[in-house]
């Protein structure tokens, strides 16, 4: 909004202009600000307080991190996290991959696949976890459904195993992720260059190999965006391991945010509760990080190539 | 960057069978729904069979369901408002006024929605305690809207950026004040991008869970909680269940459907236009 120099009486309303937009944002800000910065470092506070049953914001030092990590219930569900975290991105981002190629051939309805395979992630993650514990339910579900058709001897009770039924969380995360990741992906596909491509088609290159080594190398950023935004679903799960196995059987597929559920409603421990929340925000930081010096290596790479 | 000019049936019939699968689960908890209780869990499961509406008016003849309901339409309206109130000036000005600061701003923002609500639940739930906000819909509104506020601002920010400038000089040159540009001008263009934001807003609040489960008990707890409280599905009350369930998707399944686009749009933040 530069403009040539103004006459004196239109000064006031300038000055306005240029102030109004930044206090407007000033709410939304502040917000952001309270909701991030200032509970989580009040979090951090109560991890590192005297607190109990009620809170106490006397310095206790790391009390509450040694008993969150002598637990071993603790243990397991921080292990499911990464456990789960990984498969989740891996098995998400490969499905979408493959949708998004799929459906890069020119299928016909294309914005009705992209729609159905969304759905997933816009309904209740309380309503498509309980439909999937049905489904994997021995009595109820696959398993029977497949013995009635005739095979007797098939069993698929993964749900009800405790060294299995975390694979279970896996599965519904990949079910509900992939149709976000496929979006992104077939985003990406489609700003690829059509002239590269073409050009070698002509040079007689098989489809499978363009993809390997033209389209797909040049979608690399998607990648990593996608990867980083499925962590960060991973790392918030609670609601869908809540409706699917509650964290069973027994602690099996415990996960951080149940964890601290349970701690503050069944047990009231505030401080072991917040310790454990801290742990979950410095898993994230584990993710961003290297993120951000990524995104910076990148930019500086940019610069210096043009 | 699909360089094939002729639709692909192997590619198609494979597209077909994935979508198939992808809705499946869906489609068989509504099924499950028209079914008697006894029917929802025979095996092998019935394809064919005669449509009860039985659940659903069991589900409806519960005094509590309605209220759960009213509470899911009440703060998920609620926070959307609120937000979007927030949210358009700020979006508004970045976009029409930016600084130097303005990109940096906005990423900050952005990056603050992978906070995992877990990480502030203590000291947010001490503080609903004391001032008395636990179990109340003030709470979740107020909640929602911090939580999407960034999305919000975001989502606008895309929509504003992508609007003529020159028009609102036009408009000024031809001698409306700033009023008549906003009401004439401004909101006409800007409607559709305020709408979908708010769908989103709307359908996320709605299917929000953690804080609904860990701030509400059940004056203000709305159907997420409802659902998630009902006992396993294992028993005789699947049903019913999958009624209940049926029923509080089915606003976003058809709104969803009705703005395919915008639904896209908003659940990959404006990356997919």
């Amino acid at each position: 909004m530069q403009y040539a120099p103004s006459p004196p009486s239109a000064r006031p309303r300038r000055s306005l202009a240029r102030f109004l937009p930044q206090a407007v944002l000033a709410p939304s800000l502040a917000a952001t600000f309270l909701y991030v910065v200032v509970f989580a470092l009040w979090s951090v506070w109560i991890a590192l307080s005297n607190s109990t049953l009620l809170p106490d914001y006397s310095y206790a030092g790391f009390i509450h991190f040694a008993e969150l990590w002598r637990n071993h219930r603790w243990t397991i569900a921080y292990t499911n996290l990464f456990l789960f975290g990984t498969l989740y991105v891996i098995g998400a981002t490969l499905l979408g991959l493959l949708l998004a190629i799929l459906i890069d051939q020119r299928v016909r309805a294309e914005a009705l696949w992209r729609t159905i395979f969304l759905y997933p992630l816009a309904i209740s993650f309380v309503v498509t976890g309980t439909v999937w514990r049905w489904i994997f339910n021995p009595t109820s579900g696959v398993q029977q459904l497949v013995r009635d058709l005739g095979w007797a001897g098939f069993t698929f009770d993964w749900i009800v195993r405790r060294d299995l039924a975390i694979y279970t969380v896996v599965i519904t995360g990949i079910w509900q992720a992939s149709g976000f990741a496929m979006a992104l992906f077939l985003a990406g596909l489609r700003a690829v260059d059509p002239d590269l491509v073409k050009a070698a088609q002509i040079d007689g290159a098989r489809m499978s190999r363009i993809y390997l080594r033209i389209i797909l190398p040049s979608i690399r950023p998607i990648f990593i965006a996608v990867m980083v935004i499925l962590l960060q679903f991973a790392i918030k799960t609670f609601d869908l391991v809540l409706a699917l196995t509650s964290g069973g059987p027994g602690i099996s597929t415990t996960v951080p945010a149940i964890y601290v559920y349970d701690l503050m409603f069944q047990r009231g421990q505030l401080g072991e509760g917040a310790a454990a929340a801290i742990m979950v925000l410095l898993a994230l930081l584990l993710v961003l990080v290297p993120y951000g010096v990524w995104i910076g290596w990148q930019r500086r790479r940019e610069r210096a190539h043009g | 960057m699909s360089m094939r000019s002729k639709t692909q049936p192997v590619a198609g019939s494979f597209a077909w069978l994935a979508a198939l699968l992808m809705f499946f689960p869906i489609f068989w908890m509504i099924l499950a729904s028209f079914k008697t209780e006894v029917g929802a869990i025979a095996t092998p499961p019935q394809l064919i069979f005669t449509p009860t509406l039985e659940n659903y008016r069991d589900i409806l003849g519960r005094a509590d369901y309605l209220s759960f309901a009213l509470n899911s339409v009440i703060v998920s309206f609620g926070a959307t408002a609120l937000a979007i109130l927030l949210a358009v000036p700020a979006a508004f000005g970045m976009a029409f006024y930016p600084t130097a600061r303005t990109r940096g701003t906005l990423l900050w923002m952005l990056s603050t929605k992978m906070l995992p609500p877990v990480g502030v639940l203590v000291p947010i739930y001490l503080f609903c305690r004391d001032v008395g906000l636990l179990d109340t819909r003030t709470a979740l509104v107020i909640m929602y809207t911090m939580m999407n506020l960034p999305i919000v601002v975001w989502m606008l920010f895309t929509f504003f950026k992508e609007m003529p400038k020159a028009i609102i000089e036009a408009s000024r040159i031809d001698g409306a004040n700033v009023w008549q540009t906003i009401v004439h001008v401004l909101l006409p263009l800007v409607l559709p991008g305020i709408a979908s934001t708010a769908l989103l807003n709307i359908i996320l609040s709605w299917n929000e869970a953690f804080w609904s489960l860990n701030l509400t008990a059940h004056d203000a707890a709305p159907l997420t909680a409802f659902i998630a409280s009902f006992s396993a599905p294992e028993g005789l009350f699947w049903a019913k269940l999958s009624a209940a369930s049926t029923m509080a998707i089915a606003p976003i399944l058809v709104f969803g459907w009705i703005s395919q686009r915008q639904l896209v749009r908003g659940l990959t933040f404006g990356a997919v236009k």
